[in-house]
């Protein structure tokens, strides 16, 4: 009697869950005293609607296949939209064929490349003046490149 | 013929199959609906939903666990779904200051008719502890197995079901007295 009080009192001070589920596992699922207090199974059962009393009106099934015959009518439509593996494989030879042309295009302008640079590099190397003209009389010139420079200085003064 | 060979002829595309687990399982899953949800109307389109589902997801079902539980599991969720949705429509048109009723009892022009809960049970009790209860009563299940179906842990379905025998008690008390006072 005490014991029950007790559990009661414990029960009602810490609205835990874990907690209460053992005070009830631990105690009230064996304790007669503590299972007058609730509701029997018969009791509930005369309340509840039970399996063998429903009485199924509309048959559900209609409704469920219906339901199910139009999502496979969707699937269908969706294998229509995706395309035969015909298809998928030109698809996939078209991609292919597009990334060879890219990169052959890259590799050709890459080849290019060098030449372009090697004939700015020989730029000074073909530079030629035949001669320099000042006030109608030959000059005396000088050439000058800097060093690690491409740009050239060509510097003429009227000769003497 | 097995569970099990169904749900395997239903994943190889037997209808024939699965209307079988429906005419199976339909009984016990309006039982279910009607004593959360309280009233037929209501339960009839939730268990629709739930075999519409349950043929959907068949893929993913753990053959480990109990094809019961799992789909009892699957139609109390449906029940919640239902159960928020109207009592999103109840506030609505509470807003709009017009009556409305919680919990509509069975359709009376409905072909064949079926008792549902008192509406008196449907207020004092939670839709788990309803779920826990209804479980209990007609399925015999444990604390774990209404654990299972409510995805709790077995305490809490202890917790669950304990107040709502508690309630029930307390209810049928109160009955009886008014009924003794005349």
């Amino acid at each position: 009697m005490s014991l029950c009080k007790m559990v009661e009192f414990f029960y009602a001070l810490i609205p835990w869950k874990p907690w209460r589920g053992l005070l009830i596992r631990l105690h009230v699922e064996n304790c007669p005293r503590c299972q007058a207090g609730l509701a029997s199974r018969e009791a509930v059962g005369s309340l509840l609607v039970q399996e063998r009393g429903v009485d199924i009106g509309r048959p559900l099934w209609a409704g469920v296949e219906s339901a199910l015959r139009e999502d496979s009518g969707r699937e269908r439509m969706r294998g229509r939209a995706v395309q035969p593996p015909a298809m998928r494989s030109w698809g996939w030879a078209v991609a292919t064929a597009f990334l060879f042309v890219l990169i052959a295009g890259f590799l050709l302008l890459k080849d290019f490349r060098p030449e372009r640079a090697a004939s700015t590099a020989a730029v000074p190397a073909r530079f030629e003046l035949e001669y320099v003209l000042v006030g109608g009389q030959p000059a005396n010139t000088v050439v000058y490149q800097p060093q690690g420079s491409d740009m050239i200085i060509v510097w003429a003064g009227k000769s003497p | 013929m097995d569970e099990q060979e169904l749900i395997a002829g239903c994943l190889r595309g037997r209808r024939e199959d699965f209307r079988m687990i429906v005419e199976r399982y339909t009984a016990p899953a309006m039982a279910l609906a009607m004593n959360i949800l309280g009233n037929r109307d209501d339960a009839e389109d939730a268990c629709q939903e739930l075999f519409i589902q349950v043929y959907r997801h068949l893929e993913s079902y753990d053959k480990d666990r109990s094809f019961k539980n799992w789909v009892y599991t699957i139609l109390y969720r449906r029940c919640l779904d239902l159960l928020k949705r109207r009592r999103r429509s109840a506030e609505l048109v509470k807003k709009m200051g017009r009556e409305t009723v919680l919990a509509t009892p069975a359709n009376p022009g409905h072909p064949h008719p079926s008792r549902s809960l008192p509406s008196g049970v449907l207020e004092i009790l939670k839709a788990k502890e309803r779920t826990a209860l209804c479980l209990w009563v007609n399925e015999g299940y444990t604390a774990p197995e209404i654990g299972e179906v409510l995805r709790c842990s077995a305490s809490t379905a202890r917790v669950y079901l304990f107040q709502a025998r508690k309630k029930i008690k307390k209810h049928l008390e109160q009955d009886h007295v008014s009924l003794q006072n005349g």
